[in-house]
């Protein structure tokens, strides 16, 4: 008995599935997809993976995430927006919260953070602080970052004025 | 016409070579930085198990790297502050902590060099990562390096904490 018609239909279709009915439509759409990926992970979304403790519990370790670059393209970084502050490139980025804006004063007390001597509410605090840190003024092109996890000692967490220009865009998830 | 086709491929493939020969045997300072900084790094790491003798081996030429009177000022979110002035320091401290630390990992990332006007200096930036094996502690921080050049060596003059977060 001859099973030669049955093999080439199943060769038939293991090409259809895998190269398509139209090879050339499926490499232009191959060629199309890579493009678009280059551009977008390349000058739109910076892949980043969390190491460190200071943004728990809203980040946890090794989770992956994405800097949106072009989250500050049409307005400046907002209030509760967390971003990534780059040190000499991007190789290895600071994850902090933006507690405080150009030109404000800040200040600490009783571990809730104070804006130009007013109480900000902060929801997404889940650990307890008592910091205390006297009223310091922010830069006219500076941030005040800080990260979510202040249950540590003020001076093991890392925190302060970033410039605009070290801002690379905002944690997208 | 193949023959001028084949004939300027070829003063191509010649003039390519040239400018890489070129290159290779007359670096230009960024290049010589970059290398001289790649083997601070690299002396700067400190492997499981190194033997007494490398151990000492490595910390002298790690001093090399830096000039007579080099000053070092680091300054690390609960590291504490790393004060070093002069050789003798310099050398005292290298010794120090491949005596206390069994492994030590040490990357430089994203490494800007700029030489100035008189190639004679370069300010060099970049993020200094330290880790220890299986420990999760990890110290990362931008710094500036000062580079001066002594002869036909360029060697690190002044390390320094750049505080991203003022």
């Amino acid at each position: 008995m001859d099973n030669s018609g049955g093999r080439g239909e199943i060769t038939d279709w293991l090409t259809a599935a895998i190269i398509g009915r139209n090879p050339r439509r499926t490499l232009i759409r191959i060629g199309v997809l890579v493009v678009v990926s280059l551009l977008i992970f390349k000058f739109l979304l910076l892949p980043i993976r969390v190491e460190g403790v200071s943004m728990l519990p809203t980040y946890k370790e090794n989770r992956v995430n994405f800097v949106n670059r072009a989250a500050y393209l049409f307005h400046p970084p907002r209030r509760g927006d967390v971003v990534a502050i780059r040190l000499a490139g991007e190789h290895i980025m600071y994850m902090k919260r933006i507690v405080g804006l150009p030109g404000e004063t800040i200040a600490f007390h009783e571990g809730k953070v104070f804006i130009n001597g007013q109480p900000l509410e902060e929801d997404y605090l889940r650990l307890p602080t008592n910091w205390e840190h006297p009223p310091e003024r922010i830069g006219a092109d500076e941030y005040f970052v800080v990260g979510d996890n202040r249950s540590m000692d003020w001076e093991d967490h890392l925190k302060g004025r970033a410039q605009r220009e070290k801002i690379v865009g905002k944690i997208l998830l | 016409m193949r023959r001028w086709v084949w004939g300027i491929a070829l003063a191509v493939i010649i003039l390519g070579a040239g400018i890489w020969g070129y290159r290779v045997m007359f670096p230009g300072p960024e290049r010589v930085i970059r290398e001289r900084l790649a083997l601070v790094e690299k002396l700067a790491n400190i492997a499981p198990n190194e033997a007494p003798l490398a151990k000492l081996a490595n910390a002298q030429q790690l001093a090399a790297c830096f000039t007579d009177n080099p000053q070092i000022l680091i300054e690390g979110t609960g590291h504490g502050r790393v004060v070093i002035n002069g050789q003798r320091d310099l050398q005292d401290a290298v010794r120090a902590a491949r005596s206390q630390l069994t492994q030590l990992k040490v990357e430089f990332l994203d490494v800007n060099v700029a030489v100035a006007a008189d190639k004679q200096t370069a300010l060099v930036n970049l993020t200094g990562k330290a880790t220890v094996p299986g420990d999760s502690d990890l110290m990362v921080q931008e710094l500036n390096f000062q580079m001066r050049k002594e002869g036909r060596a360029w060697l690190v003059s002044r390390v320094e904490t750049v505080k991203t977060l003022r």
